[in-house]
């Protein structure tokens, strides 16, 4: 019989392919035919691209039914293969206990990384979400953009809110909060009027009742629109109230603040606890209605410390409104600033406006808009999400490279297949429902790892997250990703597995393994260079943190005992003279102001004297403290005196920072006169010492002679510090014997402000070992498959006379050289995304060579440790026993 | 307990076994007569071609595959593959013949058409008027 040769007559191929692919067989060659013929004959009448789209039409008009290929009616069939493909699957699984292992173990790491990275992203961004009139609610924001000085920040004058609630109709309801520490907000001692013994609680915010409805605070007691209507009202969380309350309802019963009986409050209300994805976070609203804080207060535009929250109506434009809202800047307080002559008012008109933030974008703001409150950072849910993607990635590669690695113990399967009548679709098939098993039990193994893992990550994280079992899409969701996961780890092997030519494999001349190394170096590759990276970051990450927290701050943060609460004291005087009496106390300072966060803080203008019109304001921390301070800090006077408890005309002194000096442009700061609205005179300038986050530089600050305040700060020297606390419990016992001492320490504090530097360096530091683990891993059984493979070469070579040593370098070297490539390419790259981190901060280290060798040396160390195993025992083993077998 | 096998007759989608079956469309017939008058190399284009050529109707050829499936499903037609030429890039053709059914249902038809034209009066053909 004449070989027939079959060809295309330079019809479109792919439209062949899907002719072929769709038509059944009954037809399809035959009406192929067909259509060729016709092509030939249309192709010299018509010309090649005529004929080529009616070709096409062809095609497309045999998807009739007729035509089509019956694809369901052996189900049967499908099933008995799909066993078998299982029990192949789990045979070829439990076979190699190790290389399964190690797919299955390195998957599994990777998944439970994504997951609890993707619950941890779905946290983030669900803040703020759950408001019925989301799109309604907004936040208030000062912009200053231009200049010399350009921020954001939330805080507007008392009468804002009154004058949004009369001149503007678009506005259905506007509120004021006050956040931060300032009077009764922050933290206090509370007590039912009642009892005796006070608690110290936390989350006090001032509140006009309209916030109760903006926010939709929903109340458990009492009636939500006048729970905050009259004076001296509070709402309290059901939390607090279960506690000082149990089992009544405490709407009407009076509480005291801060042993202030001159003052009751009484509980207008009691709410639900905010729920924890929500930016604000309170246990105490005290009502607004009818506060003032000092004479003059609510009606003046001196003072900027109340957030506003609105509620729009239904058919208002937030960007309208923006631009309606400068009327309030012209009219008001640039009147304001008229009427008190100063002479930024030129620059308010140009750089300042009133801008709206949507209440949901809070969270996670995209610019920094100064408010005091726990933000979320929309960088490191993109940089998790990333090395989310990137450890999943490492994970599959470990999963293609083992697969391809091993194709030769397949390939006489595959061939065997083919002899036997499987077609290609079959053998992918075969191997997808194998990759797709394997993604099962790692899916499986990963949930059991994210339960394991998940309190050690929230403790990292300082979140709460946990599994969602009961919501309706976590199932499916894992099913999906199961399948689509399995699939993409699974569609290259089992291409390339598949595409075995029986007659090569069944004649044994697959060079066994070693075709596509290229692609398999490239992978190994990518993944050290990924976990170097990591390595890199996590190095620097800690570096930055210890300079931080171990540099010379400018004070003295170490034995330092803050006992809060001094407010409450009868006389402090008195407990400060006990205190002193102690041996081991060196020195003690009464003040609520302290270099550390959560302590008060004052800003305020200040002017050189009678330059109140003519020169810009410099803006400067005004801190009360007493002539103690300083030496109990540790800080150090640069210039002048400290103040003197003797001298009555301390009052109007000032002891000024170095920063405070630089930016009035004093030579000799001694004696200048410098003035608020009362005039002092510079009596001493103080070395700069930081008392923000070392974000930002350090700004102007001054010390004015105060005598009271919430914290009494013990500077101790002891090498008991228990008992050193036991002592003073027993000194603040006699004073306040209903109420307990309550006590931090300074440098604990100190060390609070960078928690986030702290978590996010643990975070990365888990991460690169994640990342390191999975990539040896893959290094590991990569390793071991290619000593399987040179057995007989490593066998003979050693037979020759080859040492152990040299068996060793041929075997590693390789591996060592692609490990050195991956930090070629991964240095650069790092030193580029952490000089990009460390821009936020003012105080940074260098990123020095040395975080680049040490890292280089560990990975190259590590895969060398990772590799060598096998290289050793490969060269350990007796050769003779190996050959015998042949 | 069935004392002797059962014979059963399968019908085709839509079919029944009464006149019915017989029934054949215009399209169809002329399919049909092509492949009668095709012989020995009636074959999907070669069958659209002489329909074109017969008719002067624009005939697609997936209508005419169309067909000759389902005629054979009916029975009317026998197919075998072969009569390979180079210029159909060496693919085999599908080759059609009348079988006896085929042949019984064309006669059929004729003779039905043929009885109702001869049950039409003349004065119809003649073109007169009541």
């Amino acid at each position: 019989m004449k070989q027939r040769r079959l060809h295309n007559e330079g019809a479109p191929g792919w439209a062949i392919r899907f002719f072929y692919w769709y038509c059944n067989d009954h037809l399809c060659e035959a009406v192929m035919g067909d259509m060729l013929e016709l092509y030939r004959r249309r192709r010299s009448r018509l010309g090649k691209k005529r004929a080529d789209l009616l070709f096409i039409f062809n095609v497309l008009h045999f998807l009739q039914p007729f035509a089509i290929r019956k694809r369901s009616h052996s189900t049967i069939n499908h099933i008995a293969m799909f066993k078998n493909y299982f029990i192949i699957a789990w045979r070829t699984m439990s076979r190699q206990k190790m290389y399964t292992a190690i797919k299955i173990g390195g998957f599994a790491l990777g998944l439970a990384t994504c997951m609890i990275i993707f619950l941890f992203i779905r946290h983030e961004i669900s803040y703020d979400k759950y408001y019925t009139d989301s799109n309604r609610l907004f936040r208030m924001y000062n912009q200053y953009k231009g200049g010399d000085d350009s921020g954001n920040w939330t805080s507007f004058p008392a009468p804002v809110a009154q004058i949004l609630r009369t001149d503007f109709p678009d506005i259905e309801k506007a509120g004021r909060l006050i956040p931060y520490n300032w009077y009764n907000a922050g933290n206090n001692l509370f007590r039912r009027q009642d009892q005796i013994e006070s608690t110290y609680e936390e989350g006090f915010a001032y509140a006009d009742p309209e916030i109760i409805d903006i926010l939709q605070i929903p109340l458990v007691y009492g009636n939500p629109r006048h729970a905050l209507d009259q004076p001296n009202t509070i709402v309290i969380s059901k939390r607090k109230a279960d506690k000082y309350f149990p089992g009544e309802d405490p709407v009407g019963k009076t509480v005291i603040f801060n042993e202030d009986k001159s003052r009751p409050y009484t509980i207008g209300g009691v709410m639900k606890e905010f729920p924890v994805n929500s930016h604000l976070q309170y246990d105490f609203l005290i009502t607004l209605t009818q506060e003032e804080f000092w004479k003059g207060e609510q009606t003046s535009w001196c003072c900027w410390n109340y957030n506003i929250y609105l509620r729009l109506r239904p058919d208002a434009d937030p960007a309208q409104l923006e631009k309606k809202l400068l009327s309030v800047r012209d009219t008001h307080y640039v009147g304001y600033l008229k009427e008190m002559g100063d002479k930024s008012l030129e620059d308010v008109r140009k750089y300042h406006s009133f801008r709206l933030q949507p209440v949901s974008d809070i969270y996670l703001q995209e610019e920094v808009i100064w408010d005091n409150l726990r933000h979320g950072d929309v960088r490191y849910v993109w940089l998790f999400g990333g090395v989310a993607f990137f450890i999943l990635a490492l994970a599959c590669i470990n999963f293609i490279n083992l697969s391809t690695a091993k194709s030769a113990n397949r390939a006489k399967e595959v061939g065997l297949r083919k002899v036997v009548g499987s077609v290609r679709g079959y053998l992918v098939r075969q191997f997808l429902t194998e990759s797709v098993l394997y993604s099962l039990v790692s899916f499986a193994l990963a949930i059991v790892i994210v339960c394991l893992a998940m309190p050690y990550f929230n403790g990292l994280a300082g979140r709460t997250l946990s599994i969602p079992w009961s919501a309706w899409w976590l199932f499916p969701l894992l099913l999906l990703s199961v399948l689509v996961i399995g699939f993409m780890a699974g569609v290259y092997p089992s291409f390339y597995l598949s595409a075995f030519k029986p007659i090569d494999v069944l004649k044994g001349s697959i060079s066994r393994g070693t075709r596509n190394s290229k692609m398999r170096s490239v992978m190994v590759v990518f993944q050290f260079t990924t976990s170097i990276i990591l390595v890199i970051g996590t190095f620097i990450i800690y570096r930055q943190m210890n300079y931080i927290l171990n540099t010379k701050v400018g004070f003295d943060k170490e034995q330092v005992i803050m006992v809060q609460g001094a407010n409450t004291l009868p006389n402090q005087k008195t407990f400060k003279d006990e205190l002193r009496k102690l041996p081991g106390v060196e020195d003690v300072t009464v003040s609520s102001y302290l270099p550390v966060e959560g302590t008060k803080r004052d800003q305020n203008s200040f002017w050189r004297e009678g330059k109140s019109k003519e020169e810009k304001s410099i803006g400067a921390q005004k801190w009360y403290v007493d002539e103690d301070f300083i030496g109990t800090m540790g800080m150090k006077l640069v210039a002048g005196r400290n103040f003197m408890q003797e001298m009555a005309s301390d009052s109007q002194s000032i002891i000024i920072n170095e920063a405070m000096a630089k930016e009035f442009g004093f030579k000799n700061p001694v004696g200048e006169r410098i003035m608020t609205w009362e005039v002092f005179t510079v009596i001493g300038v103080v070395e700069d010492f930081n008392f923000e986050s070392m974000k930002g530089e350090i700004g102007p600050l001054a010390f004015v002679r105060g005598g009271w305040g919430s914290i009494a700060a013990v500077k101790v020297k002891t090498e008991d510090m228990a008992g050193m606390i036991a002592q003073v419990t027993n000194v603040w016992d006699k004073v306040m014997p209903h109420q307990p001492i309550r006590y931090t320490f300074l440098d604990e504090s100190y060390a609070r402000m960078y928690d986030d530097v702290q978590r996010m360096g643990q975070i990365f530091a888990s991460f690169a070992v994640l990342a390191i683990v999975v990539a040896c891993l893959g290094l590991f059984a990569l390793s071991a498959f290619m000593v399987e493979q040179r057995n007989k070469e490593i066998s003979i070579r050693l037979v020759l006379g080859a040492s152990v040593n040299s068996i060793f370098r041929l075997l590693t070297q390789n591996f060592v050289m692609l490990v050195l490539i991956s930090f070629v390419v991964a240095a650069p790259l790092a030193w580029y995304l952490m000089q990009e981190w460390l821009k936020d901060y003012a105080y940074r280290i260098d990123i020095t060579w040395d975080v680049f060798a040490l890292s280089g040396l560990l990975s190259v160390l590590v895969a060398l440790l990772t590799v060598s195993y096998q290289s050793v025992r490969a060269a350990m083993v007796n050769p003779a026993t190996r050959l015998r077998s042949e | 307990m069935q004392p002797f096998p059962v014979c059963r007759v399968y019908l085709g989608k839509g079919e029944t076994n009464t006149m019915k079956g017989t029934y054949i469309g215009e399209f169809e017939e002329l399919v049909l007569l092509t492949v009668g008058i095709l012989f020995d190399d009636a074959y999907g284009l070669a069958i659209v071609d002489e329909l074109e050529k017969q008719t002067g109707r624009n005939v697609m050829m997936s209508a005419v595959h169309k067909a000759l499936v389902r005629l054979e499903d009916k029975g009317y037609l026998r197919s075998r593959m072969g009569g390979a030429t180079e210029t159909r890039g060496g693919r085999d053709k599908r080759l059609y013949t009348l079988t006896q059914a085929g042949t019984k249902v064309l006669n059929q038809s004729r003779e039905m058409r043929n009885s109702m034209w001869k049950q039409v009066p003349k004065i119809v053909w003649e073109g007169g008027k009541i």
